[in-house]
């Protein structure tokens, strides 16, 4: 028989042959096909963007040079900052009512957003050309209420992709919000009050500054997402709204430009990776993956 | 007279939520009612009502081919993640090792990384092993984005549950697969159902990944979708959106009907 060997991956214990795996050795085929699939593709980008086929700085030089890109890369800013902007305008307020109501109210709003939440985007951005179009719905009664007199653009322009874009990136800011406001104990503003504060001061100095890892969370989250938005921006946007991520399939799919299209790849990866990280170290991963968890709910 | 404001001021806040609800269904409800119109453009209200355009999608290859072809893909990647990601989340609610937060963030993480820039790594992985259009390459895809979701759903189904009752089950002499095939998955199960169940939608869903690795053969019915939209606007994609809605509302009351079995479970 072989020495007994302790510790290791805990397969020997006592001199007895028993397996005894660790639990954490159930992580083991996840990471192995994440490292295989996921993590071994994302570093060939980064050979990409730097060989041709030797070592090369030309694609990043490019990307410096070219006003194109740099449009490109000013469009996602614009839009992925306007979207945040506007998601938490309209999801804060939102979020507020939620933790504000009853239960019955509560799961009932809960609803009215997981349903568009899960409805495929393909669907969603198909349901805004429908009905901003110009024989959509919108358009036929502005017509008809004589408001405009020939059918207003609402599409394929910016106007077009910040609908679409707020209408799926809403749900993002309001279930981080939601999260932290139904958390803040409703005593705390009675106290405000009963001590003499006028309900807005009441919201202003209590729940307000409560909700702020919530908002900071969802904007985080929102803007995440949207610089890489991809199907809204390519659906609902014209020929000036190229985001990061058109140009990255235009260089794929119509102008064969790999290396290029690794190095933009690689900007916007380095880009979500930094804010990712900074996101989980200040914040916690939780808040992340409660979008997730409230989203399965 | 403080009072009053306060309820003025919920009654304008309910105003802003309902607008804004509505703002969220509407286009959805409006591409429903669209599916019934009879005339070969879109037309709200529909003048005529038929099913003429479910017919067109269930009888012509055009469309039900590539929907076939999704289904295949949907069940491989959803019993993938599935599988995948229950078993790493166990490993991460029960194990204990250094680097187990660095690990699950690294796990987590394809879920924020921009899906174009996942297909185009997946692009250059697959084309010199000649993957790309393939149901392969979608079948790897898709079950690399949905693990992800479902360790999110199984590691909050975890957390209700009590590790005692594992460490009974072994004081009693279960080994440690026996433990975990009889008590800890059987006290888990609804979260692991729904979770299939969410990654089954996210795969049948799923676009990026199905333009850029799909070529012409691999034709999943998001891809079919998309170049209608972009190109010729088939009236037939109003009866498809419907039916991908009647999927989601499935699949939503499986997972709340999961949920409050979980809930009676963890109750005892």
């Amino acid at each position: 028989m072989t020495e007994p060997r302790r510790g290791g991956l805990g397969l020997w214990r006592r001199g007895r042959r028993v397996w005894r795996p660790r639990e954490g050795l159930l992580v083991l085929p996840a990471l192995v096909f994440y490292i295989l699939v996921y993590l071994y593709p994302l570093t060939r980008l980064l050979a990409w963007s730097f060989f041709d086929p030797g070592p090369t700085l030309k694609f990043y030089g490019a990307l410096l040079a070219e006003p194109a890109y740099l449009k490109a890369l000013s469009n996602t800013l614009e839009i992925s900052v306007a979207a945040t902007v506007l998601s938490l305008v309209l999801g804060y307020p939102l979020a507020y009512l939620m933790a504000t109501s009853g239960a019955r109210a509560r799961s009932l709003l809960m609803a009215l957003i997981l349903i568009p939440f899960w409805t495929s985007i393909l669907v969603r951005s198909f349901a805004w050309i429908v009905i901003l179009g110009n024989n959509g719905i919108v358009n036929r009664t502005l017509l008809s209420l004589g408001l405009v007199s020939r059918p207003a653009k609402l599409l394929f322009d910016m106007t077009g992709v910040q609908i679409g874009m707020v209408h799926v990136l809403l749900p993002f800011m309001v279930f981080p919000l939601y999260g932290v406001m139904s958390r803040i104990d409703p005593n705390l503003l009675r106290v405000a009050r009963s001590l003499g504060a006028p309900p807005r001061r009441a919201f202003a100095k209590v729940f307000l500054p409560l909700s702020l890892p919530g908002v900071a969370a969802g904007c985080v989250l929102v803007f995440l997402l949207a610089i890489g938005f991809y199907v809204t921006p390519a659906l609902l946007g014209g020929a000036g709204e190229i985001t990061l991520a058109t140009m990255i399939d235009m260089m794929v799919n119509t102008l064969l430009n790999w290396g290029f299209a690794a190095t933009l790849g690689v900007v916007l990866l380095a880009v979500v990776g930094v804010i990712f990280v900074l996101f989980s170290r200040l914040l916690g991963l939780h808040r992340l993956t409660a979008v997730g968890e409230e989203g399965a709910r | 007279m403080s009072d009053d404001r306060l309820s003025a001021g919920r009654a304008l806040l309910w105003l802003f939520g309902a607008a804004l609800l509505v703002f969220l269904i509407a286009p959805i409800i409006v591409v429903v009612i669209t599916s019934f119109n009879a005339t070969p453009y879109l037309a709200f209200p529909p003048q005529a009502l038929s099913l003429r355009w479910y017919r067109n999608f269930f009888q012509s290859a055009h469309w039900i081919d590539p929907a076939l072809l999704s289904l295949r893909v949907a069940l491989v990647a959803m019993a993938g993640a599935t599988v995948l990601g229950s078993f790493a989340a166990i490993g991460l609610a029960r194990g204990r090792f250094r680097g187990k937060r660095g690990l699950e963030l690294f796990l987590v993480s394809p879920m924020v990384v921009p899906i174009v820039v996942m297909a185009l790594g997946l692009y250059f992985l697959f084309s010199p092993l000649h993957l790309l259009g393939t149901p392969a390459a979608l079948y790897l895809g898709h079950t690399v984005i949905a693990t992800p979701l479902v360790m999110v759903i199984v590691l909050s189904g975890l957390r209700s549950t009590d590790p005692a009752a594992e460490l009974a089950a072994r004081s009693l002499g279960a080994n440690y697969w026996r433990a975990l095939w009889h008590v800890l998955i059987p006290a888990i199960r609804p979260a692991i159902l729904s979770a299939a169940a969410f990654a089954f939608l996210v795969s049948f869903d799923e676009v990026v990944l199905a333009i850029f690795l799909g070529g012409p053969d691999a034709t999943t019915l998001p891809k079919r979708m998309w170049e209608s939209i972009r190109f010729e606007i088939d009236p037939t994609l109003t009866a498809i959106s419907s039916l991908l809605t009647l999927l989601v509302l499935l699949i939503l009351g499986c997972a709340e009907l999961a949920r409050s079995l979980q809930r009676r479970a963890s109750r005892g």
